[in-house]
């Protein structure tokens, strides 16, 4: 690659004027000419002749020239230009800070995952890499034969001096291990429809935590930029990949519109329901649900959402369009259609219950060796995979009736409508046999199921229909009046079939056979034919005979319900919804009907209208249907589970922070024994945070209490070995507690450390002085420093160890060198009293300068702000004790190099110090100074 | 240019002077490090492992090896060794554990010159399928390399004898999208454009862009393939649709003349795969966003399905450096970080902001 540098170079200048080359005359090079020349290509050749400088340098003409062009085709690539690139200057402060905190927290965050991978290497080895292609040992470079590659190099037109490259050496057996024969023919064009083989199943049993948050993430990502680019099927195959690393509200949102785009509404809708639970207030599933039921013609329970969406964001513009045109949509239509298509949603649970279950039921019935069931999980993944939608398109088939259903010789587009079919051809006897012995319930729940289904499929399978198709316990010619029953139901001829099902009630009840699955089944079927004859007292009638056959079966009571809410005996409507969601928490309707009966009831009966219901019978466990308790899915519960865990943890890491925060204010503001109680109730959230330990310390030691700051230090010690301030602050402790020697270790150790901490190479001095004198004059006692820990705390070291806020606080009310022997000593000392704002301790520096000095060690620090405050030193303090002493420091401090300009920046009510002090110096007679001196004196101040 | 607050902000966030001529960096997947490979003047291959820390990459590790090193990448390693492959001027692939980075822990004389490019896939959780490497070089040879197999490439993609040996300038992985599939593109100093097809085994398309091939990047490597960019000597830079190809006209395709010199390096945002970074010989680097068409494929006269380009959108440009920008690489992890290095001796930490904004 290194030559191709050299090939650029070599490529380079030879060519003639570019106003010639270009075809631009100089009288072009023109404000008038430009303003006028709306043809884009010549304004650029224009102005590249004017950058190029050949006839000479226009800036002005070449801006004006460049801003015309800009009007009339802001992307010209003329206009380009290479900026500088952007520093942290050219971006405001905010945006900038805000920009590394996010880095800082990143790098934070990388570094624990960094960890924990680390920490799980070992699992690496157990999971299962896809095995090695097929060895290249044998290259055999005759593979020149291959007639489609020969093809494809003699029809190369361009020079190509390298036909070689399209055959390519690889053994055959290669081809074995992919199991794919080389295909001789290009099909007429590849269309790639890739997500057909996207796996939507991932195995993550082998992940960890970390990664599965991350390829969570990123398939969520991949699934984002398949909705971008409008390839909806690819981003469903993607978001369901990323659900399967880890579920999440956003892909299953994401999902949800996806399919919205798909117009796969029952997947969406499921969706949807999965973000609610996790998030029982997401606006966007709302919003989605809502679209949803407006497309399935369901309302009402759209208008329900959008009202919820509208509680949390009264201005949210889409639902508020959405729910006017949903609102117009409802005037349009009748009322009795709605009924109608409300009770359509109950067929759709119905049929999805249906589908279910017929699954299950083939499951059981189909032998291995059927083609049913092998067709069936071949064409699934074909198909999307994925089950609600298998279970949706027949349906919606059912509802507007068969269309579509010519290309039906087509194996793979029968799924389920056709495997069923079958299954009814090749099961006959074999089902017979189940009944003959059967009695398990699984059977006669299977076999009942598949009957109504049956009645499903049978219509688009048309003559595949087999009517005498058992049924359960039936005799046979009972069966066949069902399932004609079925038929026409599916067809929509409801009074024929009622009387189809009251013959076989009636046969059934000649012939005397004990089975009363199937009698319920035929009176809740005969329940649905009422229902949608309108006739709903004998739906009732039914549904409640039903019921007294079998307690507690889902349908029958799901009929009655709606049959009495349609007759607006909305309580008992309310009781049987109630009990249906008992049995089943997940019928979608159920819960739409309780929550619109339950506002209507509070508008008829008011607050207590709960009294006024009869009771709720209980339904006994073992008729809660098992599959439901699922229904909540692992991944759901999975992921509700970390959520909980995530928010404790979150919460904690709030109140710990703002605790510590608060300690912390409390030591800038001195007080100390405030502070020591946040820190303890910081540590008994995080028993291991090393940083709360030294604070505290920090704190003990400002109160004195030297064996609670050494026994915090040792436990900061413990969770970090090598914690400097833990050391020094022990140090300190030590030395208060008069064990120079452990004192001096620690310091030591700090030093080792870190051998640029000044404060305590200083503290070392102190005292290893100390630690001899106390050696030495253990019989006299006393050492002479009895409280050292005031000069201890130095100006530089921050007090609070805050580990990533960068310096919350600093520098609170540190001790100050009242003997400074250079002009950085002295700057030191004064900035910190100057900081803290301690006019005391700045007058007892000032007593101990001498006067002579004082310009020299102000040299430039001085400023306004500094200058009055050691006015306000002088006058508050030093004047009192030494007049004189005052008079020599101000009769030096005027010659200080900047003072002049600190004069001048001192605000006005400074100066009143100002006047104040020279006022008071008057008014003190001295031998030192007159009072004409004084004015002299004031002069210079002004 | 009339709102520069919406836009895209490439800022300088850190520079650091090497002491040698670094070929090629890479950010370490889940963590805020970086390698950087290259050669000491005397000769030698380096290897440097820098951290990023309050603003400042620190040296954490530096290793010399016998052969200079030109490029490098983690895209076969798993997520929790993150071992890295390497291919020297040597023509040697080396994998290479960064905990002990003296020994490499997989080694093989891959090809008899040097090794120009490297692309892995299968590692990371990028791409379905077994973790393979692709190196190609100046002899000619584009393979394929597992590291289970110890002294032979898996695949090997060559020139048949008796014809002139192009000089391979780059490969890439991509169409890694179920464990079957898997594709390598491969770009070659004579403007050829080779796309293999490892599941067929075969040539599936090629194509000339009549200047060298500098670089060729899939926008993702582990779905159907979607878009390919390629970037070419005299600054220009060809999109391809890969969603349709067309029997004789092949991947429809939109090119853009963006940089006055070579465009050195294309790399896509890992976390958008519409934008993309360009980086050109005069320092310079380029952030385009694709767009799409309102319909990426149309019937041809003969009733064949043909793929239609969209437009290319210039997002910002600026100029770092008065060298060319060698390599470049996103950040895996965190969004808008880019690290990338040229032949002036630097490598450099950039932050691109608001591009979830674009």
């Amino acid at each position: 690659m290194m030559d191709v540098f050299e090939n650029c170079s070599t490529t380079a200048d030879h060519r003639e004027s570019l106003s010639k080359s270009l075809d631009v005359p100089v009288e072009c090079l023109d404000y008038g000419y430009i303003e006028k020349c709306k043809d884009v290509k010549y304004l650029e050749k224009i102005l590249k002749v004017l950058r190029s400088g050949e006839e000479g340098y226009y800036p002005h003409l070449i801006e004006f020239c460049e801003s015309h062009l800009e009007k009339l085709n802001p992307k010209s690539r003329v206009l380009r230009k290479a900026n500088p690139v952007a520093t942290s200057a050219s971006l405001g402060k905010d945006e900038w800070n805000q920009i590394v905190d996010e880095l800082m927290t990143w790098q934070e965050e990388t570094k624990n995952t960094e960890m924990s991978l680390q920490q799980q290497s070992t699992h690496d080895l157990m999971k299962e890499i896809p095995s090695i292609r097929g060895s290249t040992s044998s290259i055999s470079l005759s593979k020149t034969s291959n007639a489609k590659e020969k093809g494809n190099s003699s029809k190369r037109a361009l020079p190509r001096d390298y036909q070689e490259w399209d055959k390519f050496d690889v053994e055959k057996e290669c081809e074995r291990v992919d199991g794919d024969v080389l295909q001789s023919d290009h099909p007429p064009a590849v269309k790639i429809k890739g997500h057909a083989k996207i796996k939507t199943e991932v195995d993550v049993s082998l992940l960890t935590q970390q990664e599965r948050l991350l390829l969570a993430n990123r398939e969520k990502d991949k699934g984002n930029e398949a909705f971008r680019a409008i390839d909806y099927e690819e981003a469903v195959a993607y978001y369901s990949r990323s659900l399967c690393f880890s579920p999440t509200v956003a892909a299953y949102n994401n999902r949800a519109q996806a399919e919205i785009k798909l117009d796969q509404w029952h997947n969406a809708m499921t969706d949807c329901q999965s973000v609610l639970d996790l998030e029982p207030c997401n606006v966007k599933a709302l919003l989605r649900r809502a679209t949803v039921h407006k497309h399935m013609g369901q309302l009402h329970l759209a208008t329900d959402d959008l009202r919820e969406v509208l509680m949390e964001e009264p201005q949210n513009a889409v639902a508020i369009a959405l729910l006017s045109e949903i609102e117009t949509l409802e005037e349009n239509q009748p009322e009795q259609q709605r009924r109608g298509k409300r009770i359509l949603i109950q067929e759709e649970e119905e049929e999805n219950d249906d589908s279910n279950n017929n699954m299950q039921a083939q499951a059981f019935l189909a032998e291995p060796s059927q083609p049913v069931g092998g067709e069936e999980s071949s064409a699934a993944p074909g198909e999307r995979g994925d089950m609600g939608n298998a279970q949706k398109k027949p349906h919606s088939r059912g509802d507007r009736g068969p269309h579509g259903d010519a290309s039906s010789s087509h194996a793979g587009q029968w799924r389920s409508k056709g495997a069923s079919s079958d299954k009814y051809k090749v099961t006959p006897h074999e089902s017979k046999e189940k009944v003959s012995n059967g009695t398990s319930k699984r059977d006669s729940t299977a076999s009942s199921q598949t009957d109504q289904s049956g009645s499903g499929k049978t219509t688009q399978a048309g003559e595949t229909v087999n009517l005498d198709a058992p049924c359960g316990a039936l005799p046979p010619p009972l069966a066949r009046l069902k399932n004609e029953g079925n038929l026409l139901f599916k067809n929509g001829q409801f009074a024929d079939a009622l009387e189809k099902y009251s013959q076989a009630i009636q046969g059934y009840t000649d012939s005397g056979i004990d089975s009363p699955q199937d009698l319920c089944v035929l009176y809740s079927n005969r329940a649905a034919c009422s229902l949608k004859n309108g006739s709903s007292h004998d739906c009732i009638q039914d549904a409640t005979t039903a019921l007294e056959l079998q307690p507690f079966s889902l349908k029958p009571l799901l009929r009655r319900a709606m049959a009495y809410e349609s007759l607006e005996r909305y309580r008992k409507a309310y009781v049987d919804y109630k009990t249906v969601l008992q049995i089943d928490t997940s019928v979608q309707a159920a819960h739409d009907s309780v929550n619109r009966i339950s506002r209507l009831l509070v508008e008829q009966d008011g607050p207590e209208w709960r009294e006024k219901l009869s009771e709720i019978p209980l339904v006994p466990l073992s008729a809660q249907q098992h599959r439901r308790e699922e229904q909540p899915s692992a991944e759901v519960l999975q992921a509700r589970a970390e959520k909980a865990a995530r928010d404790a943890e979150r919460k904690a890491e709030i109140r710990f922070s703002a605790l510590k925060q608060e300690g912390n204010e409390f030591v800038k503001k001195g007080q100390h024994q405030e502070a020591v109680g946040k820190y303890s109730e910081c540590l008994k959230l995080k028993p291991e945070d090393c940083a709360i330990y030294t604070n505290r310390a920090l704190c003990y030691l400002k109160l004195e209490k030297f064996t609670e700051a050494k026994l915090d230090c040792d436990a900061a010690l413990k969770l970090e070995p090598t914690n400097k301030k833990a050391f020094y602050r022990r140090a300190l402790a030590f030395k208060g507690l008069k064990d120079y020697l452990a004192c001096s270790t620690d310091l030591q150790e700090v030093l080792q450390q870190d051998p640029n901490v000044q404060e305590a190479e200083k503290e070392l001095e102190e005292v290893t002085v100390l630690l001899r004198e106390s050696l030495a004059n253990d019989s006299r006692g006393k050492p002479r420093k009895t409280v050292p820990i005031t000069e201890v705390e130095d100006d530089d070291e921050e007090p609070v160890a805050v580990p990533n806020s960068a310096g919350s606080c600093r520098g609170q009310d540190t001790t100050i060198n009242f003997h400074p022997t250079c002009s950085v000593e002295f700057g030191q000392a004064l900035n910190a009293a100057c900081v803290t704002g301690n006019t005391a301790a700045c007058s007892n520096l000032l007593a101990s300068t001498a006067p002579e000095m004082l310009p020299q060690y102000l040299s430039t620090q001085l400023d306004g702000h500094t200058l009055s405050f050691i006015v306000q030193a002088l006058d508050s303090h030093l004047l009192e004790k030494d007049t004189n002493l005052v008079y020599q420091h101000l009769n030096h401090l005027h010659t200080a190099d900047r003072f002049s300009i600190a004069l001048m920046l001192m605000e006005k009510d400074k100066r009143r110090h100002m006047t104040h002090l020279f006022e008071h110096l008057s008014s003190v007679e001295s031998t030192e100074f007159t009072k004409n001196d004084v004015q002299n004196l004031a002069n210079k101040y002004k | 240019m009339s709102t520069p607050l919406s836009k895209p902000q490439i800022i300088s966030h850190i520079q650091k002077r090497l002491n040698y001529t670094v070929f090629d960096s890479k950010w370490i997947p889940c963590s805020a490090k970086f390698v950087c490979v290259g050669n000491f003047a005397r000769g030698t291959g380096v290897m440097q492992i820098y951290e990023v820390q309050q603003g400042e990459a620190q040296l954490i590790k530096e290793v010399e090896k016998p052969k200079p090193i030109k490029c490098a990448t983690f895209g076969a390693a798993s997520l929790q060794q993150r071992h890295i492959a390497t291919g020297d001027f040597d023509g040697n692939l080396n994998i290479w554990n960064l905990e002990v980075p003296e020994v490499p822990v997989y080694s093989v004389k891959a090809h008899k010159e040097i090794v120009n490019s490297i692309d892995g896939v299968g590692g990371l959780g990028i791409g379905d399928g077994a973790p393979e490497i692709v190196t190609g070089s100046r002899d000619g040879t584009v393979k394929v390399w597992d590291h289970r197999q110890r002294d032979s490439p898996v695949v090997n993609m060559e020139p048949v004898e008796g014809e002139t040996k192009r000089d391979c300038w780059t490969v890439a992985f991509g169409h890694a999208y179920n464990d079957q599939d898997r594709c390598v593109c491969a770009g070659y100093d004579n403007g050829d454009i080779k796309l293999f097809d490892l599941r067929n085994m075969s040539l599936r398309w090629e194509t000339n862009i009549k200047n060298g091939v500098c670089c060729v990047e899939f926008d993702r490597k582990d779905i159907n393939m979607n878009k390919l960019v390629a970037t070419s000597l005299e600054g220009k830079f060809h999109i391809f649709d890969m969603r349709t190809q067309h029997p004789t006209k092949g991947f429809a395709s939109v090119s853009e003349k963006a940089h006055k010199s070579t465009i050195w390096q294309v790399r896509h945002l890992p976390q958008n795969r519409e934008i993309f970074m360009t980086a050109g010989g005069a320092g310079n680097l380029h952030l385009w966003k694709y767009e799409y068409p309102a319909k990426r494929s149309k019937k041809d006269s003969d009733g064949v399905d043909v793929g239609v380009a969209g437009t290319v959108n210039l997002l910002q440009n600026v100029t770092v450096s008065t060298q060319p920008i060698a390599s470049l690489d996103w950040n895996p992890d965190k969004q808008g970080l880019l690290l990338c290095s040229g032949f002036d001796q630097t490598v450099r930490v950039h932050i691109v902001t608001k591009l979830n904004l674009v």
